[in-house]
């Protein structure tokens, strides 16, 4: 039965738990809260520590909470981070996207700074600003940086914050035999810029009902009794983070999709873990490649998704054609399920846009927590209404004062199955 | 040897034009048997070359055979090429196209359209027959952000 306006903006007969107010998807001062409230305090992760593998090579990040940022090994192979702004006049210090440079030199009037963030070397500075401003008093602006979890450079705007370890616990535990063994090495970086909110991408990662939308999946899992698809289960951990069990994903069911049996060290052939990091991102291990996802919030209705595909570092170059070949299947931008992936939330996106009277959005469904259950998602929001300090299902409501992570409580570990 | 640079001209932009009508039946009789098809991009931020799509010809019968099983961007893709650089080998019989590329993608709904991707063709072509024949096909990409993908080559 169809229903009027009043039916449709009413809220589900659910625990508040179980559904969204779509303002959240949308509203702009509610983007611009998240920004301040989450994205200033939360660890994010900005690189990968092979794309600054040697001295002086540098890597520069468009930190979801405003600031361009520039990552740097320093002769001692530190890795550090600065804002990519010259404490001058305010310029771009770093125009490319990566390279190699003793010195970060403003090519608007040459101050100069070295990979520690000193500055060293203003042209004409004595005789310009005499004893009032010297090199020691314009340093950069440096950033909470630590490199882990698989050589992933990990940063915080918050001086006060907690350590990543703190943020992330025992989240990343169950891949961490896969991620530690041999250092990796990115082999694919792209991003692809969508008009939707980021937590609805972010939601294709939380919650697999969605495998409706994949043909690969479908044949790859769902349909095949022998794949585990269906005992797949979801635990949730503090801070808003999920894992999902893994599977044997059968590609021979996919004609053509000429998938190697190439695997990944400690990773069960064929299998397929993935967890999902609050706020944004993903850590997908599927048989032979790892990719990971880390989303650049734009606005509200606007998103910069960052892909990273990694291999071992000691791959020939024989097998990372072959890893390349078995992520281009299904992750390249012409790959059969991230077309799918993008498309669904960019629809999400434009229904859901500001003015255009959406619904409550359903988180409901309840399977034991396996891999049809929408517990993901709701553990999500559970976090990030705490951050937020407003309630994901009314975000008009208050529900308390917002959480720096510094102070974050500890949660309890959800009473749910440990991953497989 | 067929060194008639104006038929190896017409063989780029028919596949073109193939492509552009999703007549993968006739992009394919355009193709040698053992057809190899890349694309690739450069990415300045790894400083790495990415190759997104590696086919031989049955992989590439495969993908156009399962593409109605997926669910796909169906706004048409128009492809505008420039047949930069012909050059002969004559002892391969072959030929080696370098063909300027870019894609434009118009909406179903209003019909207004953007650009999807430019690039480079580079193209081998065998002149060892009636008429010339691709042989493989390399797409560099000099577009990397392709907001949602697509699931047809290029």
């Amino acid at each position: 039965m169809s229903r009027n306006s009043k039916q449709w903006t009413q809220k589900p007969n659910l625990p508040s738990t179980h559904y969204a107010d779509p303002k959240i998807y949308s509203d702009p001062a509610i983007f611009e809260e998240e920004k301040e409230k989450i994205f200033k305090k939360v660890w994010m992760l900005a690189a990968h520590e092979s794309e600054v593998a040697n001295p002086h090579d540098f890597r520069t990040y468009e930190h979801p909470g405003g600031t361009r940022l520039v990552i740097m090994r320093g002769e001692d192979m530190k890795i550090r981070t600065f804002y990519n702004i010259c404490p001058h006049r305010g310029n771009l210090l770093v125009y490319e996207p990566s390279g190699n440079a003793k010195k970060l030199v403003c090519i608007f009037h040459q101050w100069a700074f070295d990979a520690k963030g000193d500055c060293v070397d203003i042209p004409r500075g004595k005789a310009g600003y005499q004893d009032r401003i010297c090199e020691s008093d314009v340093g950069l602006r440096e950033v909470k940086t630590e490199v882990g979890y698989g050589g992933f450079v990990w940063v915080n705007l918050d001086d006060s914050c907690a350590p990543l370890s703190a943020h992330i616990g025992s989240a990343l535990d169950y891949m961490m035999p896969e991620l530690e063994t041999e250092p990796l090495e990115v082999l694919w970086y792209y991003q692809a810029t969508l008009r939707t909110n980021f937590k609805l991408i972010h939601d294709t990662n939380q919650e697999f009902y969605h495998d409706y939308l994949h043909y690969h999946n479908r044949i790859t899992g769902m349909l095949d009794p022998k794949s585990g698809y269906f005992q797949r289960k979801y635990t949730a951990f503090p801070n808003g983070h999920a894992s999902v069990g893994s599977m044997n994903v059968s590609y021979d069911a996919y004609t053509g999709s000429g998938h190697s049996t190439l695997g990944w060290p400690k990773l069960p052939p064929n299998g397929w873990k993935l967890v999902d990091l609050f706020p944004c991102i993903t850590y997908n291990l599927r048989t032979s490649v790892l990719r990971i996802d880390s989303y650049i919030p734009l606005g509200p209705d606007r998103v910069l998704l960052e892909f990273r595909i990694l291999g071992l570092k000691s791959d020939t170059p024989e097998v990372r054609k072959q890893r390349e070949k078995d992520a281009a299947t299904i992750w390249s931008p012409f790959g059969r399920n991230l077309h799918e992936d993008l498309l669904a939330s960019s629809g999400q996106g434009m229904a859901m846009a500001r003015g255009s009277d959406p619904m409550y959005v359903l988180h409901a469904r309840e399977e034991d927590n396996l891999i049809h259950d929408e517990v993901g998602m709701r553990h999500y929001l559970e976090e990030w209404s705490a951050w937020m300090g407003r309630s994901s299902s009314d975000s008009t409501r208050k529900i308390a004062d917002s959480k720096p992570q510094a102070t974050a409580p500890a949660h309890q570990e959800k009473d749910v199955a440990q991953p497989a | 040897m067929n060194t008639d640079r104006t038929t190896v001209e017409e063989l780029v932009y028919q596949t073109c034009t193939a492509l552009d009508r999703n007549d993968y039946s006739e992009f394919l009789g355009l193709c040698d048997q053992q057809f190899e098809y890349k694309v690739t991009a450069f990415s300045p931020e790894i400083r790495k070359d990415m190759t997104w799509l590696d086919h031989n010809r049955a992989e590439m019968e495969e993908l156009f055979h399962t593409l109605p099983k997926h669910n796909s961007d169906h706004a048409p893709l128009t492809r505008n090429a420039v047949v930069y650089k012909v050059s002969y080998d004559n002892d391969k019989k072959q030929a080696n196209v370098v063909t300027a590329l870019q894609i434009f993608r118009t909406n179903l709904d209003g019909g207004a359209t953007q650009v999807f991707a430019v690039g480079k063709y580079y193209d081998t072509v065998s002149l060892d027959h009636d008429k010339p024949i691709l042989v493989k096909r390399h797409v560099k990409l000099d577009t990397r952000d392709l907001g949602w993908g697509n699931h047809i080559p290029i």
